[in-house]
């Protein structure tokens, strides 16, 4: 096969910080290519750089043999590169041809063919079969269709190399498949994908090979039929998998978290939570397995009070919260350890002792009446952040500029330092380093064996297997499956996560919802 | 990535007050340079006008209303809420202690004190209605707050023009309040607005460095989505401060009236300017209480100077509102490099 895109030696330096250090990618012509890391692996800047919309500090980009030098992404289109944005760059007030023609009209004197490009258009999709109506307003078609109107923006320009930036974030499942269906009759055509993405079941779907990316460099290569998942994830995260967890067997209590029918609609169509059933017990960790998308920050969001559900019921310890602000919520025994520490679970300009007083200003000994006791507020924050080991140099520093595992900490210990009945993990290790993992590890089992009931949501099977008592596994809005952790290995869980339940040899004790 | 690159690219933010005031005195006495004027002479006219012992009392009389409205803008800012309808607020705290004043049955202290309240129940329940709508409707309160004083000053000024208009005059505005209404007077221009106005400053400072309240405001300045998380009741708390914020302005409505005007006039409250003003200097303090007080206390003191060069030189009081601008116009030069990376 022939090389399509070469690009060696890509270095990227904003400040200080190396986002592209030597990347070396190379895609074969009519191949799907992925790109993966974690956030900040440095995936957009290389794809930017690709594009032509960002030049590299060093390296060269070499297509179909020649040597590419971008002034803009203008020169990279008229290479045949294409780019599909996860926002989208369309004009919604116009129609489906005039944003796909728009920049290179066909003309007649100085007006637009309309005809002739509307026209055009159809007989684009008709050839890749994407089904769009030319004539249809961008603005009233779904997010599904626009993205194919963004594919046909790309091909109209002939692009030969299309990058579809995380294409499927903001699909539904069946729109996924269908874009699925519209890359295979791209590749067909010898066009090339490049598929940036850090979802592992697409990139096994629909992939012919892998370039991981992490902290800006290269760590592997892989042939996707002859790797697993698992080895992904090692290459991504650069974790050593056997994160194992010293804990002793569970001594389930009474019911502290009960969730009946729970229901999050989505803007027509499919339910995101459809009708999920859940009770979790004090002295026990359950764990949410599942692919990101799968309606699990959905169904976090109704159970911790930061969205109304629009169906069934959620009670925390008897009282029920159903509908009710996080105030109530946190009142009935709540605490959240929440998937994004930089813009929900801290206020990053706010010192620490501020983001460590958050959930406590109400009470004593932080409250007196309605005055904050500011010694109290400092003595809170100095307490935490010895006993959790924060790295900071004072309480009234910004924790801004704290590293992610040190951020993850002040999050850790201020929702921990509650010591409530029930406390709500997501993604509680993302992008935190080893050591911090461990630490945060040995402090949700401490939490489970003084008592407290944890729901612990997390992307990663390893985090799930090494902590759970029991996992629930959730696919499309729904628990699929719920298995006691000695029944649950990742060839199973992978297997339900992928909502093929009946290749998952499920065990006896396991139940399929 | 982008968190290591606002670092980077963050300049430190305390000198940028000085040097923004150093930059707008620089432009401001090119102009008067340009303009055949002296800009020695010109700003020793401002300084001597705003700060000479004689003319204090000038000062603090313009400072009153001004710093009242500044403190209407920064209250809702550092919560990350703009109010951009004291004009409204204002008017209506004017018109409702005008109409108090001349139509309760009370006795002195009391009707003043009743007028008072009267304005500030008022201006605040107009304010919160902008809050309510973002709250129940969504509509957003930058616009709200803004569309909403439009009516408050054209009914106010209906009002006055024409059902309660004092015939005996030819302009639109009602009668004179009785003595008995009128703030004690301190001495000179100045009365007990003006103490009225420091408790109330004071009130601010504290409910923002020591009250849960004033804690749950800054953390939802900071980041609205924590504070949300944290169990601070988004909703009821906008509502709040909305109303807060509007009572000040009410205030400040009553002291004008009750003070120095005697009545409602059509237009007076306005002319003035105190709510841009005021916005300004919350907005050059990012809402900080104290900040926003000595920025108010700061364009007092250039306005009423600008008033004393007029007099004393030909230059015209146009060049302090030149000079307001343009520090304004730096400091958000320097705002907006901050928060475009972020």
């Amino acid at each position: 096969m022939t090389i399509e895109l070469e690009a060696t030696g890509i270095v990227k330096r904003y400040g200080p910080l190396l986002a592209n250090d030597h990347v070396d990618l190379s895609v074969l012509r009519g191949e799907v290519h992925a790109v993966m890391g974690e956030n900040g692996a440095g995936k957009s800047t290389l794809m930017s750089i690709l594009y032509g919309m960002q030049a590299p500090d060093a390296g060269r980009i070499v297509l179909r043999g020649t040597e590419m030098h971008y002034r803009s992404a203008l020169d990279a289109i008229g290479a045949g590169m294409g780019m599909v944005h996860q926002a989208f760059k369309l004009f919604n007030s116009l129609t489906v041809w005039e944003n796909v023609v728009y920049g290179m009209e066909p003309a007649r004197g100085v007006f637009i063919d309309r005809r002739a490009a509307a026209a055009k258009v159809a007989a684009l999709a008709e050839r890749y079969r994407l089904q769009v109506e030319p004539n249809a307003v961008v603005g009233k078609l779904s997010v599904g269709v626009r993205q194919r109107v963004e594919i046909l923006k790309a091909l109209y320009r002939d692009a030969r190399v299309l990058i579809l930036d995380e294409p499927t974030a903001v699909l539904t499942p069946q729109e996924r498949d269908g874009l699925f269906d519209i890359i295979r009759h791209l590749t067909a055509d010898d066009r090339t994908i490049l598929f940036v993405t850090h979802k592992l079941h697409e990139v096994m779907a629909i992939t012919d090979r892998v370039t991981v990316l992490r902290d800006g460099k290269v760590v592997d290569r892989m042939v996707t039929s002859e790797t697993s998942p698992r080895e992904i994830i090692r290459a991504m995260t650069g974790r050593a998998v056997n994160l194992t967890v010293e804990k002793g067997a569970a001594k389930p209590g009474a019911v502290v978290l009960q969730a009946r029918g729970l229901t999050v609609a989505a803007d027509g169509g499919k339910p995101v939570v459809d009708h999920v059933d859940l009770s979790i017990r004090a002295g026990e960790i359950v764990g949410i397995a599942g692919v990101a998308g799968n309606g699990q920050t959905e169904l976090i969001e109704a159970l911790t009070g930061l969205r109304i559900p629009d169906g069934g019921s959620v009670a925390i310890h008897g009282v029920d919260v159903t509908g009710v602000d996080v105030e109530r919520h946190r009142d009935a025994g709540l605490a959240y350890i929440p998937e994004d520490r930089a813009t929900t679970g801290t206020a990053l300009t706010a010192s620490a002792a501020d983001n460590l007083a958050m959930g406590f200003q109400r009470k004593p000994p932080l409250a007196k009446g309605r005055l904050l006791d500011g010694a109290a507020v400092t003595a809170h924050a100095k307490k935490l952040i010895a006993r959790f080991g924060v790295k900071i140099g004072s309480e009234q520093l910004p924790v801004g500029t704290l590293s992610g595992g040190n951020l993850q900490k002040v999050v850790v210990a201020r929702e921990l330092s509650h010591a409530a009945q029930l406390l709500i993990a997501e993604q509680p290790t993302r992008g935190v380093d080893v050591g911090a993992i461990e630490f945060i590890h040995g402090q949700l089992v401490a939490e489970r064996d003084r008592g407290g009931a944890v729901l612990l949501v997390s992307a990663e099977l390893t985090e799930i297997l090494a902590l759970s008592d029991r996992v629930l596994v959730m696919f499309d809005g729904r628990i699929l499956a719920e298995l006691p952790v000695a029944e649950a290995d990742e060839e199973t869980l992978g297997l339900l996560m992928a909502g093929r339940v009946g290749e998952a040899h499920l065990k006896d004790g396991t139940e399929a919802a | 990535m982008s968190e290591q690159s606002v670092r980077a690219s963050r300049l430190p933010r305390i000198p940028a007050v000085p040097l923004a005031i150093g930059i707008g005195i620089l432009i401001g006495g090119l102009l008067v340079l340009a303009s055949g004027g002296d800009p020695v002479a010109a700003y020793r006219a401002i300084l001597v006008g705003a700060l000479a012992p004689s003319n204090w009392p000038n000062t603090l009389n313009w400072a009153v209303p001004l710093v009242g409205m500044t403190l209407v803008a920064a209250l809702p800012l550092r919560g990350g809420m703009v109010n951009l309808g004291g004009d409204g607020q204002l008017v209506i705290g004017g018109l409702v202690a005008a109409l108090a004043a001349l139509y309760l049955p009370l006795p002195g202290p009391l009707l003043i004190a009743a007028a008072i309240l009267c304005a500030m129940i008022a201006s605040g329940l107009y304010a919160s209605l902008a809050a309510w709508g973002e709250t129940r409707f969504g509509i957003p309160m930058l616009i709200s707050t803004l569309l909403l004083s439009y009516p408050a000053i054209g009914i106010a000024s209906y009002l006055v023009g024409f059902p309660l208009r004092d015939l005996t005059t030819g302009l639109a505005q009602t009668r004179m309040i009785p003595e008995a209404a009128r703030l004690p007077v301190i001495a000179g221009p100045l009365n007990i607005g003006l103490i009225l106005m420091v408790v109330v400053a004071a009130a601010v400072v504290f409910f923002d460095r020591r009250t849960v309240a004033g804690y749950e405001l800054r953390m939802r300045g900071q980041n609205a989505k924590f504070a949300g998380y944290g169990g601070v009741r988004l909703a009821s708390q906008q509502v709040r401060v909305m109303f807060a914020s509007g009572a000040i302005a009410g205030l400040v409505g009553a002291i004008l009236v009750l003070g120095s005007l005697y009545r409602y006039q059509d237009g007076a409250l306005l002319t003035p300017g105190y709510t841009w003003s005021g916005l300004m200097a919350a907005l050059l303090a990012g809402g900080a209480p104290l900040g926003a007080i000595a920025a108010g206390l700061f364009f007092a003191g250039l306005q009423t100077g600008g008033f004393a060069m007029q007099r004393e030189t030909e230059i015209p009081r146009v060049l302090t509102m030149v000079l307001q601008a343009v520090i304004i116009l730096f400091l958000a030069i320097r705002h907006g490099v901050g928060r475009k990376s972020s």
